[in-house]
């Protein structure tokens, strides 16, 4: 194990799978190992199983083998139509998260669990939606708003409402390709009609419609999720939060909050700081309860509440190793099944909450959203009953942790801008100093480091190489999902680490006082990312693809993080990945991913393993970019 | 041109500026010719903070401008371009020390060049006290004089020592500018390179109130940066020159406000196009609070005499 181990964490992670080992629990290095070689058709993406001739594979090698699947299929359709599956996968995902956020603010009220917390993002979004809110009761609005929304997902007519918000170089360009996302849902079943046996049979429509359903995602989908949880559960301002295994804490309740929608968090936030829950905590002998967040889901509460990350993707079954965790609580998306063996090794209880993500041998606990706190405490109370249960002798608690400052939404990044506006020239509230500050070439530019963690990579690693590379390069960093959890544990996303920046990103980081890396939020919120960058590119008069920006993903893993990348590079936005898709067994579909894209949005995908390769084409595009506009 | 190109530009022509100047200068008079400015203890004072040498011949600047070569190294970050802008005043601080060394008063009224060391010791109690609640470096050429008068009597009548450089000294003279050390302004001479001699003062405030080492040069600018509250107004076309020049103001930690369209850097370079709202944007981008005296006097005090210090002479 340990010459292959591949964690940038070496000791804590090391110790958890030695422990792995002896408490004979098998982790995903284990089933890693049990793969052995992958299968280089399903690695190249060339393999069918659409229709009940197949499954087919296509020969890797041209003119050798079988170049047609029993329908006549071409390597090319068959990579492209996996593809689009994948981004339609991925676009259900966080269509569904948003969906499930919209009815929850359907259901807001007054005296209710679910409120709303920010009235003015509300209004606001009202108006732009053409919402009367004059004299009515704020949430009668929020109903009104909340419904439009959820008829984003299945409008027979027109187009997203979200996609207004762009640029209008880059609206233009949607018009050109045709690729304006009608509904959501709607994109979403195109392209599993398209993608039908005997259906499209062009590589090119289909990454055009992958494009379109994907930014049904980032424009439809995660918008919505990110605008109305903010809504909801209020807009994230910047605070303080430690990550890594060392927040659990030997004397407490520990909890781990896993999965991706907000609702749920948000509710178990609220139950573990109920008094009867705080009590019943200390009757079980303990200090008291120790929420710490997994993957998106912790990002939320973080973002919101400062809760302790315990760590990304990859630490899900090193959480539970730990012998200290009374629950692992889930709800959906990029949860392992593989918790319940796992769980079972230990006192660990594994509670899933949602219908849509049952897990078989763990215990479910379904989370009503109409009697939400209720509900939150019923779940809570297990697991704090669960602390007896404790095997003191199988608890081993990493010390590693770190610090950092996270809650840079959209809005808190422009008010930390202010700081540096000088009120005898311009307004308050405007992206205007982040704009100058590229335009002058103190920042070079600015990357979004977004994605999952992946075996293929060493744990973390591609993150914080890039992210490293890119602020010594006076590359401003955004993140979210993992890789925000990485930067966090990494120490990035405090203020000190601008000792770690170029000259141009520290003193950029020291007068607007932030760290060189913001945390913006979960998976949902690279809608922030994408808000970011299009008020710069209007207060420009540019279009995005002008703007010396990109989107890394270097450890990506999910069918989500490929409708990201598609919606990013919809979005005029280069998009570099650090794990090779399945698409390499296709020329055509190749090319247009890595070449000819560029022609129809102004920007295209990179692919690159090696992280420090992967950083310096970042920076090479990012100075070319910067020349063609001449700044 | 981008901006990190054009301060490029500008010190590449001043060290060619400060190459040429010399070549002649060793021809005419020899290397070992003196090399001095007047009533200093500190030799030429920026080249001095900055390496800890103090030059006292012409043979010497040789090797100064092998310093300032090696400040300009043309990539496109911020440390490059904020040295290439110390480069810039290095050049200019050469091409000073030049003038003293061919010409025993190279300065005349109205113009004061080099400014003494006690003169600075002078300026130290009021600056510490904030009696002096900052310096103003106004530079170029207003779009008329009574323009650059409104500016500069505004900073007088808020206390502030006001340095003037090139044209802006003739248009002050025009618009019935008072001028002197007493009355806080100080015209430095025509050529651009002549800003050093504020420059000068100002790290000689880190040499003796600072006590900062000679040679230490980031806790030279550490100082000035926190503790001279110095800016610049440059007025009128900006040449690559003077933008590099800029750059080694900000090096130091004085932001520049002009009346230019240039790429704007928030707090540190700006562009205010609106000449009345000239002297609140330089104070608020250097952080500059005016002591307010309460005067218990009869008459409305309006706002417009807020920080206006009532002078023993008026
Ligand atoms: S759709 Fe075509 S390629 Fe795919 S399994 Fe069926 S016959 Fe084979
Ligand atoms: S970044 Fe990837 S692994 Fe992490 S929560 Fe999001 S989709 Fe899942």
């Amino acid at each position: 194990m340990s010459d292959q181990f591949i964690s940038i964490y070496q000791t804590s992670e090391e110790q958890l799978l030695e422990k792995a080992v002896q408490d004979g629990v098998e982790t995903m290095w284990d089933r890693k190992a049990a793969m052995k070689a992958p299968c280089g058709f399903g690695e190249k993406g060339i393999c069918c199983r659409i229709c009940a001739m197949g499954p087919c594979r296509i020969s890797p090698v041209a003119g050798k083998g079988a170049q047609r699947g029993i329908c006549g299929a071409t390597a090319d359709v068959i990579v492209a139509r996996n593809l689009a599956r994948m981004v339609a996968a991925g676009t259900a995902s966080h269509s569904d998260h948003a969906r499930d956020i919209a009815h929850v603010m359907h259901m807001a009220s007054r005296d209710g669990n679910f409120k709303i917390r920010d009235e003015k993002k509300l209004l606001d979004l009202a108006s732009e939606w053409g919402v009367k809110t004059e004299d009515r009761d704020i949430y009668e609005v929020a109903h009104e708003v909340a419904e439009i929304a959820l008829n984003e997902f299945g409008k027979p007519f027109g187009t997203l409402r979200f996609l207004e918000r762009a640029p209008e170089k880059r609206k233009k360009v949607w018009d050109d390709l045709q690729i304006r996302p009608r509904a959501i849902d709607r994109e979403i079943a195109t392209i599993l009609h398209s993608t039908h046996i005997g259906c499209t049979g062009d590589a090119e429509s289909l990454l055009h419609m992958s494009m379109r359903t994907a930014l049904a995602d980032g424009w439809g989908g995660s918008m919505i999720g990110t605008v109305f949880s903010d809504i909801l559960y209020g807009t994230p301002v910047p605070r303080e939060t430690e990550s890594n295994l060392g927040v659990l804490d030997e004397k407490q309740v520990n909890i781990i909050l896993h999965g991706h929608e907000p609702s749920l968090s948000e509710m178990i936030v609220m139950a573990s700081l109920d008094p009867e829950m705080q009590k019943l905590a200390k009757k079980v002998g303990a200090e008291g309860i120790n929420l710490a967040g997994m993957c998106c889901t912790g990002n939320e509460v973080t973002m919101r509440h400062g809760v302790k990350i315990a760590g990304n993707f990859y630490q899900q079954e090193m959480a539970v190793l730990t012998g200290a965790v009374e629950a692992v609580i889930v709800d959906v998306q990029c949860i392992f099944p593989s918790l319940v063996p796992i769980t079972e090794c230990y006192h660990t209880k594994f509670i899933t909450t949602s219908p849509k993500a049952k897990i078989t041998g763990a215990t479910h606990i379904e989370f009503h959203e109409d009697r939400a706190l209720e509900s939150a405490k019923a779940i809570v109370r297990e697991a704090i009953e669960n602390f007896k249960n404790r095997k003191k002798e199988k608890v081993f608690i990493p010390t590693e942790k770190s610090s950092g400052v996270v809650g840079y939404s959209v809005e808190a990044i422009i008010k930390q801008l202010d700081k540096v506006v000088n009120p005898h020239i311009d307004p308050m509230g405007t992206i205007k100093p982040l704009a100058d500050v590229i335009k002058a070439g103190v920042l070079r530019g600015a990357v979004g480091i977004v994605g999952c963690n992946n075996p293929k990579s060493k744990h973390d690693y591609s993150h914080i190489e890039i992210m490293k590379k890119m602020i010594a390069n006076d590359v401003i960093v955004v993140t979210t999902g993992c890789a925000a959890q990485a930067a966090v544990k990494a120490g990035l996303t405090n203020k000190d680490a601008r000792k770690l920046a170029g000259q141009g990103l520290a003193t950029v980081c020291e007068l607007v006082d932030i760290p060189p890396v913001l945390h913006l939020g979960s998976c949902v919120d690279i809608s922030r990312i994408m808000t970011i960058v299009g008020e710069v590119a209007k207060h420009m008069d540019l279009d995005n693809s002008d703007l010396p920006v990109a989107g890394i993903a270097p450890e990506w893993m999910s069918e989500k993080a490929v409708a990201i990348a598609n919606y990013v590079v919809a979005t005029g936005i280069d998009t570099f990945l650090g794990i090779t898709p399945p698409v390499t067994g296709s020329e055509e579909v190749m090319d247009i991913m890595t070449n000819r894209v560029e022609a129809m949005t102004g920007a295209k995908f990179f692919i690159e393993e090696d992280p420090h390769v992967l950083a310096d084409k970042v920076l090479s595009r990012i100075e070319e970019k910067r020349q063609k506009l001449g700044i | 041109m981008n901006l990190f190109q054009t301060i490029f530009t500008g010190s590449n022509q001043a060290v060619s500026a400060a190459e040429g100047l010399l070549k002649q200068a060793i021809e005419q008079k020899g290397r070992d010719h003196k090399v001095a400015f007047p009533d200093t203890a500190y030799a030429l004072p920026v080249i001095y903070a900055a390496t800890g040498i103090k030059i006292t011949t012409l043979g010497e600047l040789e090797g100064a401008i092998g310093i300032v070569k090696s400040l300009i190294v043309e990539e496109l970050q911020l440390t490059q371009a904020l040295n290439a802008g110390l480069a810039t005043a290095v050049s200019a601080e050469i091409i000073e020390a030049i003038k003293y060394a061919m010409n025993e008063t190279p300065y005349e009224a109205p113009c004061a060049g080099h400014i003494s060391d006690p003169i600075i010791r002078s300026l130290g109690v009021p600056l510490v006290t904030g009696d002096i609640p900052g310096v103003a470096v106004v530079l170029g050429e207003c779009p008329d004089s009574a323009t650059a008068a409104k500016v500069i009597k505004d900073y007088q009548s808020k206390g502030l020592l006001t340095f003037l450089v090139g044209k802006v000294i003739d248009q002050a003279i025009e618009g019935n500018v008072k001028m002197g050390l007493e009355l806080r302004v100080i015209p430095l001479g025509y050529d651009v390179t002549s800003v050093i001699h504020v420059v000068s003062v100002a790290i000689r405030a880190s040499l003796i109130f600072g006590a900062v080492e000679p040679g230490k040069l980031d806790k030279h600018m550490e100082y000035t940066k926190n503790r001279v509250p110095a800016f610049v107004n440059a007025f009128g076309p900006l040449s690559e020159l003077v933008v590099s020049a800029g750059a080694g103001a900000i090096a130091l930690g004085f932001p520049v406000i002009t009346d230019q369209v240039v790429p704007e850097v928030p707090t540190l370079l700006l562009t205010q196009k609106d000449y009345d709202k000239f002297v609140a944007t330089s104070l608020e981008a250097r952080g500059i609070k005016i002591k307010i005296t309460e005067l218990p006097i009869p008459v409305a005090f309006a706002a417009a005499f807020e920080g206006e210090r009532i002078r023993k002479e008026d």
